[in-house]
């Protein structure tokens, strides 16, 4: 379950109104590589990992994640709670505002909105380990072309927070990656799914007690 | 930054170390090192925390202390203020 702390991972506090930066960072919100498909990956991939470290680290950066699309809604309310009517002509904010006023909906910064087909929960954990080390590479990519367009300190600090954490949980995956290759076949990682298959966990002289 | 904000940014900050050597734990469970800097961390946080939920109300819905629900009270974390 679920229980939830009335404060923020780490503190988004902005001053200044600028619509033009949130159309870029919605894309974090609910875009491809964002922190709705990255939260529901995890949480939806830990219920088949076959191994106690995976299932903890599944499940806490999943949760994590969570924290993490509640810091980038934040950003994209506080750039646009303030918004007039002009400033939305203005930004090119007008085909998001038609939709959704100042709402936080998610979807990507070209206006394509959420959708499952961005992450896999493939049953495999050799599999959705490889998975999870690439989004959190291509969330660190948005994340410093969002650093590229953006100027206000303010906005700056908590995405430079967040684009370390994607670091983190890369170096985190490739430990359990690695805990789950050590006890596997080193001749052949790839000769079972050890979600599915559970007898390759099994060394020689275990299959004869089984 | 009022002296609510200072108070609940420290508390972030003892919050996001141990967050971050409970995930190291995930992956490194054995490390008695670890655990042992992640209880000293906690003792640290427990005292803010408290004087936090005194002060200020709630952080979790159940640390309600008051005689009315205080849960509902601004601000809420994405507001900024």
């Amino acid at each position: 379950m679920f229980v939830y702390e009335k404060r923020l991972q780490y503190p988004v506090k902005i001053k200044q109104t600028n619509p033009k930066l949130a159309q870029i960072i919605i894309t974090q919100y609910g875009g491809p590589d964002g922190e709705l498909g990255a939260s529901l990956r995890y949480l939806s991939q830990r219920f088949t990992m076959p191994l106690p470290e995976l299932k903890a680290i599944l499940n806490d950066i999943g949760t994590e994640e969570l924290g993490h699309l509640e810091m980038i809604g934040a950003i994209v309310y506080q750039l646009t709670k303030d918004l007039t009517q002009e400033q939305v002509k203005a930004a090119g904010y007008d085909a998001y505002f038609v939709d959704h006023t100042t709402g936080i909906y998610p979807s990507s910064a070209s206006g394509v909105p959420f959708t499952a087909a961005y992450l896999q929960s493939k049953g495999d954990p050799i599999t959705d380990l490889h998975e999870n080390l690439a989004a959190e590479q291509k969330a660190r990519t948005t994340y410093d072309n969002i650093l590229r367009y953006c100027d206000d300190p303010d906005v700056l600090d908590p995405i430079r927070f967040l684009r370390e954490r994607e670091i983190v949980h890369y170096q985190r995956f490739g430990e359990a990656l690695r805990l789950l290759t050590d006890k596997l076949d080193s001749k052949n990682f790839y000769a079972f799914n050890p979600s599915f298959d559970k007898k390759c966990f099994n060394s020689g002289k275990d299959k004869k007690a089984q | 930054m009022s002296k609510r904000e200072i108070l609940l940014r420290k508390i972030s900050s003892y919050a996001f170390a141990i967050y971050e050597l409970k995930l190291y734990l995930d992956t490194h469970p054995n490390c008695r090192k670890t655990i042992a800097k992640m209880e000293e961390l906690e003792s640290k946080l427990k005292p803010l925390r408290e004087e936090y939920v005194k002060e200020y109300g709630p952080l979790m819905s159940s640390e309600n202390m008051k005689d009315y629900w205080t849960w509902v009270n601004a601000p809420w974390p994405w507001e900024g203020d």
